[in-house]
């Protein structure tokens, strides 16, 4: 059973989050980066399944150079092989180029299972996933917080609102979204890191994908037009002085509210 | 003159709220962009609500009433929107970002080749197309977004305000392959747990920000103690496994609205707000004077919540005497 996992290399959760001079987006230069955390829960459900079944399991990230990091990281958590996808026209490619870019490894991988994270910290657009499956006509679950393989297929199960869960079948191949949450995390063990450097990165460009005109940036159909701080509106009075004088203006709240 | 459909969802046998805000939202972009709205309702015996829905606000509803969408499916939805939007020929295909909503409306746009922007909390008709503005960073900014040609989009809900005028039209049935290789099995109801955070007065909540889970029964709980409330936390706390998850506040965890809410270390991703905004009085303490959390609140503190939280617990026992 081969296991792919797409992972995206994200601004770390603590960075300074400064819109960069055109407007459009944040400046990512000198600021750390991580694997999104939603999708460190995915390798980790793959990784499972390695252990548990003897899968195969592929990592896939588009991105530029820096991507190797996050790569290198689930190696050493376990993951056997990575493809790097590094090519400056998929870079800014939206949700539908980074589907398809996704969608043709996935193909040429022959992958039986498409794990994901639900959604990306950055963008926040849970939207690369199901276009996968979509692209591939294969089906689909988001949200997932727990899945059991067997030789025909997967049961999933989804997180709805008020947790609530709702059970799914599905065929392999199929795509499965983790929420966060769904397993403990491990980390990669100094031995994982070293053996990881012995592992193979595959580097692709959009043409070595057939892509070079289907999945570019330059095939946008939206566009960040400004990135800004959302505007203060009924905001919060925020309480000044010393420790001692914020906490007895706090007690003198409380105490209007009769809770003393 | 476009068309433009919003996709209805049926929960517990009645339309949602969240669709009737698509319908505000389309009759906005349709008064500016002169598009024609139309409904499409998916289901199992589900004539009068299509009906419904179709004269209070939707117009004219296509139904897809079949034995196979007695339960959602991400294959069945798709195929049924995919079908509808083609018929309808619409620019906007708008469907609420709920747990089915997020699931199937990114299958709908690349099964159709169109755009898609995801979580929109404004739509607006534009040039070529259709503007937007939604949350990135979860919560930490606000993007533009533009979209060129046909369209797919979700909506927050309780973004925009329901619509809650009538309209003309009737229903149209439509029938689509809605053959599917997922299996729907069961919905299983949450388990109870016996922390039941509804019910208290106070909550004081951790977030991130506490930092390690010892530091919750040292720190979060003795000022819950004190306060005679409940201790809560957001969802990475609880993903991080520091407390279980009967103790989250959130849109997958407990909606509350005590009369005190007290978020320690909490920055207000969006799921942590829709499940504690309603409190009557909010105080944040977080470090960062951005976080989105002192949106909601009535009293900030920019502090280190270390600071802060453990003085008060001092200062609220003093007070009880």
């Amino acid at each position: 059973m081969k296991v792919m996992v797409c992972l995206k290399q994200v601004p770390h959760q603590d960075a300074r989050l400064d819109v960069k001079a055109d407007g459009t987006w944040i400046q990512e230069d000198n600021i750390k980066f991580e694997i999104n955390s939603y999708d460190t829960y995915a390798v980790e459900e793959a990784l499972r399944l390695k252990d548990s079944a003897g899968a195969e399991v592929v990592v896939v990230s588009i991105g530029p150079d820096r991507v190797t990091q996050a790569l290198r990281t689930a190696l050493g958590m376990g993951a056997d092989r990575a493809v790097h996808v590094n090519d400056p026209a998929a870079l800014g490619a939206d949700a539908l180029g980074a589907a398809k870019i996704l969608a043709a490894v996935a193909k040429a991988e022959g992958a039986d299972l498409v794990f994901t994270g639900l959604m990306s910290d950055d963008g926040n657009s849970s939207a690369v996933p199901p276009m996968i499956a979509e692209l591939l006509d294969m089906p689909s679950a988001t949200g997932v917080l727990a899945t059991e393989v067997s030789d025909g297929g997967v049961k999933v199960e989804r997180e709805l609102e008020g947790g609530a869960l709702e059970v799914v079948e599905m065929p392999k191949p199929c795509l499965i979204a983790i929420q966060s949450g769904a397993n403990q995390v491990r980390y990669a063990s100094l031995k994982g890191i070293m053996q990881a450097k012995k592992k193979p990165v595959d580097v692709k460009t959009l043409a070595d994908l057939g892509l070079a005109d289907s999945a570019s940036a330059a095939q946008n159909k939206t566009t960040i037009k400004k990135v800004y701080v959302p505007p203060k509106g009924d905001s919060a009075q925020i309480l000044t002085g010393s420790t001692d004088e914020i906490v007895g203006q706090l007690v003198t709240k409380i105490k209007e509210l009769g809770l003393l | 003159m476009g068309t433009i459909l919003v996709v209805a969802e049926i929960q517990k046998g009645a339309i949602r709220e969240a669709s009737y805000e698509l319908v505000a939202a389309a009759r906005g972009v349709a008064e500016a962009g002169g598009h024609e709205v139309n409904g499409l309702v998916i289901g199992s015996g589900v004539g009068d609500l299509a009906s419904q829905f179709a004269s209070k606000g939707a117009g004219k509803t296509l139904v897809v009433d079949d034995a196979a969408a007695a339960h959602y499916n991400v294959q069945v939805w798709s195929k049924a929107i995919k079908a509808a939007a083609e018929k309808t020929g619409a620019d906007l295909v708008l469907i609420a970002n709920t747990p089915s909503g997020w699931d199937v409306a990114p299958r709908v746009a690349a099964g159709l080749d169109a755009a898609f922007v995801s979580d929109c909390i404004k739509v607006a008709s534009g040039d070529g197309g259709f503007d937007f503005v939604r949350r990135i960073f979860n919560g930490k900014l606000d993007a533009q977004v533009s979209s060129t040609g046909r369209t797919v989009a979700t909506l927050q809900p309780g973004a925009i305000a329901a619509y809650t005028g009538s309209s003309d039209g009737g229903t149209e049935a439509l029938s689509a392959d809605l053959s599917a290789k997922a299996k729907f099995v069961e919905v299983k109801a949450s388990a109870s747990t016996g922390v039941d955070l509804t019910k208290a007065e106070v909550i004081v909540s951790g977030g991130r920000g506490v930092g390690a889970p010892e530091k919750f029964p040292e720190v979060i709980k003795p000022l819950a103690d004190a306060l005679g409330g409940a201790m809560g936390a957001s969802r990475p706390v609880v993903d991080a496994g520091w407390l279980d998850h009967p103790y989250q506040v959130g849109s997958s965890g407990q909606i509350v609205a005590p009369k005190l809410y007290i978020a320690a270390g909490i920055s207000g991703a969006i799921q942590h707000l829709v499940g504690m905004k309603a409190s009557n009085f909010i105080i944040a303490i977080n470090k960062d004077p951005d976080a989105p959390i002192f949106e909601v609140a009535d009293v900030g503190v920019v502090a280190d919540l270390f600071d802060i939280v453990p003085a008060l617990t001092e200062a609220v026992k003093a007070a009880k005497g």
